[in-house]
């Protein structure tokens, strides 16, 4: 037996029948009460988190949404989110996303942030991710607290200044040179202009050293006229916003960039071969020059970098083009570098994405020539294999159609 | 005198009273209520007459039969289960003392929890019970008025006493009619068992003069109906015992009992046979034990049991618990412990776990586990 009883305890003096009215109601008074008041929290805060206009969600361990606030249903349009995997919502994937935050603040027990972007309906979306963990003293299971932000309009004007302060240093620069350089370059080329002339009328024998001094002139001429077009091609990379549909031979625009590039490609440490096939009889389309140029300097600079990037210190580019069919025209970027894993493949053109260091590059280069190509009604395609290249093709139409935009 | 208590439930008493169960459960804040009770009184019909109240007075209710004559602790656990399940909110029980035991016990755990061996001892309850309405179908138990419950530990193979103010019910509704479809055994096992109650509180070392007249009245009332009662099966007469029967639980529930009862448990819990049955075998010796301590009640009793006539106490009290032998013996029972147990060395560990009970407490004389043995020895 655990408790011997005494006498005392039969007789039982001080015990009594218990649950008494008097407990009762002082009991359903505190309950009362105490219920007034988790009431009035509850709307405290649920006015608070009405006013949150971030998507806000709690996660279990395994990321499994337990609730959500309104903001993450009228962004996601997802009725009913509750019991359903983080994952598998926004990326519509079957296991954890590697970069979540979520994960580390489990481990670390710290808030963590992470910007991530992510494709929901037909737009790719950037969100800044503020992990939290929750902790309850009563219950084992832990939860985290997820706010996400929507920055893409931010990140977007963010790229589009960086961009607009690039063309604005090559612009000025370009306006510099043209006007350092166009002052001499017409003296030079009126004199020796005025050479020509003179020469003409001037009676002097002829013989080897004429000969020369006409050949000398002309060769002056020649690469008088060489500068001015190198100039002026400078000028056409500095014009900061499209110049208008206007009729464009995509060979020259290629030989126009190469001209621009050679310095670049000729890096001290890079032995690279450079091969273009541009085909003869390619058809005249009608596009932007200028936005065409910058997409086939941004092609050229990735596939530089990507070479660069095997370690190698050598490698080829090809740069091709040919007559697409209905008049249009096709230009292929190949290399022999790095090449792209093919997971990363199908992001390839989506604003921010990149695979360079940071510093290198803010991922807007092949996103603004996958714009650039489609407001020519244009496509562009990229193969790759990992550590033996890449290739880049670009299909233009001769006119771009307005219906297909 | 010392301080002293007497606390008792609210008693409605009478033929066909208990058409008030249904009104007496809605008082108590009734919805749904959890119906206790066993197979024989299903048999006999009184369950389903309980239900047809209830459901007059429009009251759902779940029912529970899976009780024994000495119920079991699993049978109390099963039952607690069912009252949570069916989120009921009163608890009644028609029977005896097993029924009502059970019912106490589910309360128990309905409104504190745990397993019932927890509560095992005095005052251990610590949380209100749900309310409780108990109608008795023996006039023997007392049950529906005590503040004990006696369940049947299986592993330990004892009855656990279970003692707290809080076990007596809120209302027992006592109607003698239920008295009339009872076998013969039955009444005399209950009257033997009421009478056994109120000479062994009478004695009681916490006896008071509230508890005392209860216990006298209880005596006299049950030699003067029991043997009317069996020959005529008359309705005056199973009154008369449903009356003696409250009073002896009224006084043995203040009072206390004594070593018969300690005994008898220890009997129960070990060889499951009916409770009622062991007192004729036991009360006479326990009397003969007790002299010492408390010559002049017995001989009270001794004289009750003689009829007029001027003795001393001591020889009222021999004579009397001779004649007693005598009357018990007339009913046909078995009066020796030879007749229900296999063996006499069982005696010994009988001896050996009734001295831990709670009835031995309140025993006039102090009986340690020899003086038990004794007890026995001569009851063989």
């Amino acid at each position: 037996m655990k408790h011997h009883p005494s006498v005392e305890d039969l007789i039982g003096i001080e015990h009594c029948k218990l649950g008494f009215y008097q407990e009762l109601r002082l009991k359903l008074e505190e309950l009362q009460e105490s219920n007034r008041e988790s009431e009035q929290n509850r709307r405290e805060i649920a006015a608070v988190l009405d006013g949150i206009t971030d998507i806000m969600m709690v996660l279990s361990e395994d990321l499994c949404i337990i609730s959500v606030n309104h903001v993450f249903k009228e962004v996601i349009g997802i009725e009913e989110p509750e019991g359903r995997y983080c994952y598998e919502i926004f990326r519509n994937e079957s296991r954890p996303c590697p970069e979540c935050p979520a994960h580390r603040s489990f481990l670390t027990g710290d808030v963590c942030r992470e910007t991530a972007i992510f494709k929901l309906g037909d737009r790719n979306l950037q969100f800044e991710m503020v992990a939290s963990p929750i902790r309850d003293p009563d219950k084992d299971e832990r939860r985290i607290l997820i706010f996400k932000r929507d920055v893409t309009m931010e990140k977007e004007y963010q790229a589009k200044f960086y961009q607009a302060e690039k063309m604005a240093t090559v612009g000025m620069l370009a306006a510099g040179v043209a006007h350092e350089v166009n002052n001499p370059l017409a003296s030079i080329s009126g004199f020796a202009e005025g050479i020509q002339r003179r020469l003409g009328r001037m009676d002097l024998p002829a013989g080897a050293d004429l000969d020369d001094i006409k050949d000398y002139v002309d060769t002056i001429l020649k690469e008088c006229t060489r500068c001015r077009d190198i100039v002026r091609t400078l000028l056409t990379f500095s014009r900061p916003v499209s110049s208008g549909f206007s009729p464009v031979n995509m060979n020259a625009v290629v030989e126009d960039t190469l001209k621009l590039l050679r310095s670049h490609l000729k890096q001290k440490d890079l032995r690279l071969t450079l091969k273009t096939d541009l085909s003869e009889d390619l058809p005249i389309i009608y596009g932007d020059e200028p936005q065409l140029k910058q997409v086939m300097l941004n092609l050229l600079v990735n596939a530089v970098d990507a070479v660069d990037q095997t370690g190698r210190g050598e490698g080829t580019i090809c740069i091709r083009t040919y007559p697409e069919n209905d008049e249009g025209v096709g230009l292929v970027v190949s290399d022999t570098g790095c090449g792209i894993p093919k997971e990363h493949l199908d992001k390839l053109f989506e604003p921010f994405f990149t695979t360079k260091p940071v510093g290198k590059g803010i991922g807007i280069g092949l996103s603004t020539c996958y714009g650039i190509v489609q407001e020519h009604c244009g496509e562009i395609l990229a193969f790759s294999e990992p550590q033996k290249g890449s290739r880049f093709i670009v299909r233009l139409p001769s006119t771009p159609d307005e219906d297909s935009e | 005198m010392n301080v002293t208590k007497f606390a008792i439930p609210e008693i409605i008493f009478g033929r066909g009273s208990m058409v008030h169960v249904g009104q007496c459960a809605r008082r108590l804040g009734a919805k749904r209520v959890l119906l206790v009770s066993d197979q024989g009184l299903e048999q006999s019909g009184w369950v389903e007459r309980v239900t047809e109240l209830l459901e007059a007075d429009n009251l759902e209710w779940v029912y529970y039969g899976d009780v024994n004559s000495n119920p079991r602790d699993h049978q109390v656990h099963t039952g607690a289960q069912l009252y949570l399940e069916a989120k009921a909110d009163v608890i009644i029980a028609i029977g005896g003392g097993s029924p009502i035991d059970a019912a106490k016990g589910i309360a128990i755990l309905a409104g504190n929890g745990g397993v019932i061996s927890d509560y095992e001892g005095a005052n251990r309850i610590e949380r209100p019970l749900p309310p409780m309405i108990f109608l008795p179908t023996t006039a023997g138990s007392g049950s529906d008025v005590s503040q004990f419950c006696i369940i049947t530990d299986v592993a330990r193979q004892l009855k656990m006493s279970i003692i707290s103010r809080s076990l007596v019910p809120n209302i027992s509704i006592i109607d003698p009619l239920i008295l009339l479809t009872k076998s013969q055994e039955l009444i005399i096992a209950s009257a033997v068992d009421a009478f056994a109650h109120a000479v062994e509180s009478y004695v009681s070392r916490i006896a008071s003069p509230f508890t005392e007249i209860q216990a006298l009245r209880a005596m006299e009332l049950i030699l003067r109906h029991l043997k009317p009662a069996l020959e005529k099966k008359s309705i005056h007469a199973l009154e008369q015992l449903s009356i003696a029967s409250t009073a002896a639980g009224m006084s043995f529930s203040n009072a206390g009992l004594g070593a018969g009862h300690a005994l008898a448990h220890s009997l129960g819990g070990m060889f499951d046979v009916l409770h009622g049955l062991v007192h004729p075998i036991l009360l006479p010796a326990v009397m003969s034990f007790n002299i010492p301590a408390c010559t002049a009640k017995i001989g009270n009793i001794g004289r009750m049991i003689l009829g007029p006539g001027a003795r001393s106490d001591e020889e009222a009290a021999l004579d009397g618990i001779d004649k007693l032998k005598q009357y018990f013996g007339e009913f046909g029972v078995p009066v020796r412990l030879r007749d229900i147990l296999p063996e006499r060395s069982t005696l010994a560990t009988l001896a050996k776990a009734a001295v831990g009970d709670a009835c031995n407490l309140t025993n006039p004389r102090t009986a340690d586990e020899d003086s038990l043995l004794g007890i026995c020895e001569e009851a063989w």
